[in-house]
């Protein structure tokens, strides 16, 4: 898949760090700074208005759950780990946490401006996946439900390919999804007074 | 007691850019020379020069060797985005301070560099905003290939796209090449309504005298129609460019003839470009800011920007940009005619920030 970069407007964004004060600190904030972004330096609670800021730096080096206010792999913000010692615990602890981008250690001259922009499209297409894996995961769910409804149509004297056809014909003039659309056939079915009541559909 | 302080010097003035090189060493030894002769200044320097002759991969060594070799910190030098990249580590490494005179295409701000021509906020996009206005909003991007060009057209792109304008095309051409014939081939047949040129050297010669052919035989392209845009050309090209150059519209913090030069020129006008203009400046702020100061030679750029009084040399504690004048001139009978300037503006090199009247209408369309 290829990607295009969309670059945020990053000017008076905020930027929270979570590490003790330290020379890392000091070049970090230089450079979000010189990017344009306001910065807020925490240590070692993270309060809980850092929910509210758009950028969060954390120190895997000395960094561990009970700083946050929300579970591992449930972030509210894009997220970028500062990464010092590469001992397999900690990296461990940082794949479990997750985390968007991250810069290594010491932190230098750069790498601040790429690590905000990768973060962002990240995070950003973390999110939309997670909506299409719920709606896929809610279809799947309904599957049953189509079956249902494609049952129904050819019970009364069509293929099963015809009731398919029809069922996405009907789902198209109701401007509904599929399974939607198999939904109201079904519910309008298990209704005792006849079919006609649901979305006006016309079984004949 | 007057100190003598040594500063390096790092451009080529043999090379494919030798123009714009020569331009910038021509400015820095002018501010020397002042330095030099000002009895009100307790600084004087002494230049230790070397010349990379246009090869990329000379200037990090050559750089090394100047702050090896002497006692300077402040290296003046680097025409090329490419070449200004290359020294950074050496300059980390050295504790070298790199004063670069030259126009860029902006997203960067080392801690090691200060950026004394303009940035994407300083010409690029008061160009466009000009020629939406004035020519139309179909435009076509083209540069040579290597960071200037794609950055500036990414930039052109990410605008033309806010602001409803329609790119017709984007061509490259390696560094160097002068092959442009399909290039302009497509020009003619697409007829927008300017071009954005970021090409650079030989390339951007060969390129501007086949659109003066095309011109001439072409009613589509004759008298000011689709006109040719650039954001680093200056007087200092023009041997080279000749008659060619007629009707480009660029836009840069100076033009000849304009009043006054550079915030850092002090009032001083006798450059030939900009490049002369903002290498003497650098010199100047340079010496402004270590005069008075014993010792200050030896202090990192964030240290000699926190000292009093460093505020007023017009650097950005920041992002280590100057404020620069806007100016959008054409040429006319070979010479720059300005058609709009602007008051003096902060370099935004993250184009983040919103404090110009410029740049508002882009950001705006954003949101």
């Amino acid at each position: 898949m290829r990607r295009r970069l969309r670059v945020p407007n990053l000017g008076g964004t905020r930027a929270v760090i979570l590490h003790r004060p330290h020379a890392t600190v000091t070049a970090l904030k230089r450079q979000l700074q010189a990017v344009g972004l306001q910065v807020e330096c925490h240590w070692p609670e993270l309060p809980a208005a850092a929910r509210g800021a758009d950028y969060l730096f954390i120190d895997v080096d000395t960094a561990h759950d009970d700083q946050f206010p929300w579970e591992p792999g449930e972030a509210p913000l894009p997220t970028i780990a500062l990464i010092g010692s590469e001992a397999p615990g900690r990296i461990e602890w940082l794949m479990n946490f997750g985390a968007d981008a991250q810069i290594l250690k010491p932190v230098g001259d750069n790498g601040v401006y790429s690590a905000l922009l990768i973060a962002r499209a990240t995070f950003d297409a973390g999110i939309g996946l997670a909506g299409e894996i719920d709606n896929l995961r809610r279809r799947i769910g309904q599957r049953q439900t189509v079956v249902q409804a494609v049952a129904l149509l050819a019970a009364r004297g069509k293929t099963e390919d015809a009731a398919y056809e029809q069922l996405r014909g009907m789902a198209m003039a109701w401007r509904v999804s599929f399974e939607e659309a198999a939904a109201r056939i079904v519910a309008s079915t298990n209704e005792p007074r006849g079919p006609r009541t649901a979305g006006g559909c016309n079984l004949g | 007691m007057t100190r003598n302080i040594d500063v390096g010097l790092l451009f080529s003035t043999t090379g494919p850019y030798k123009l714009m090189g020569q331009a910038s060493r021509a400015g820095a030894l002018k501010a020397v020379d002042q330095v030099n002769a000002d009895p009100t200044l307790d600084v004087t320097f002494s230049v230790v020069e070397r010349d990379p002759g246009g090869d990329i991969d000379a200037y990090a060594p050559l750089c090394e060797e100047i702050l090896k070799s002497s006692t300077a910190r402040h290296v003046i030098g680097c025409t090329t985005s490419w070449s200004r990249k290359e020294v950074i580590p050496s300059l980390e490494r050295m504790g070298g301070v790199l004063w670069y005179p030259t126009p860029y295409e902006g997203f960067e701000a080392s801690d090691r560099v200060v950026y004394a021509h303009a940035c994407p906020n300083q010409h690029l996009l008061p160009l466009l905003d000009h020629c939406f206005a004035d020519y139309g909003k179909r435009l076509y991007l083209t540069g040579s290939n290597y960071i200037w060009g794609w950055e500036m057209n990414r930039i052109a792109r990410d605008v033309s796209t806010r602001t409803g304008a329609e790119v017709l095309g984007e061509r490259y051409v390696p560094i160097g090449s002068t092959d442009i014939a399909r290039l302009v081939d497509e020009i003619a047949a697409l007829k927008p309504d300017f071009v954005l040129n970021q090409l650079i050297g030989p390339s951007q010669y060969a390129f501007l005298d086949a659109i003066a052919e095309l011109r001439a035989r072409d009613p589509d392209f004759a008298g000011r129609r689709c006109p040719v845009l650039s954001c680093n050309m200056t007087e200092a090209e023009w041997p080279a460019i000749g008659a060619s150059a007629e009707g480009v519209i660029s836009a840069g913090p100076w033009f000849r003839g304009l009043t006054p030069a550079l915030p850092g020129n002090e009032g001083r006008e006798d450059f030939g470009s900009s490049f002369e203009a903002a290498a003497h400046a650098s010199i100047m702020m340079l010496a402004r800011l270590l005069a008075g100061n014993l010792d200050a030679e030896s202090l990192s750029l964030t240290e000699l920007l926190a000292l009093p009084g460093a505020e007023a040399v017009g650097i950005s504690t920041r992002t280590h940009h100057v404020t620069l004048p806007v100016a959008i001139a054409q040429v006319k009978n070979g010479v720059f005619v300005p058609v709009r300037t602007y008051a003096p503006t902060e370099g935004d090199p993250y184009l983040t920030q919103m404090h110009t009247n410029l740049v508002q209408p882009f950001l705006r369309a954003v949101i």
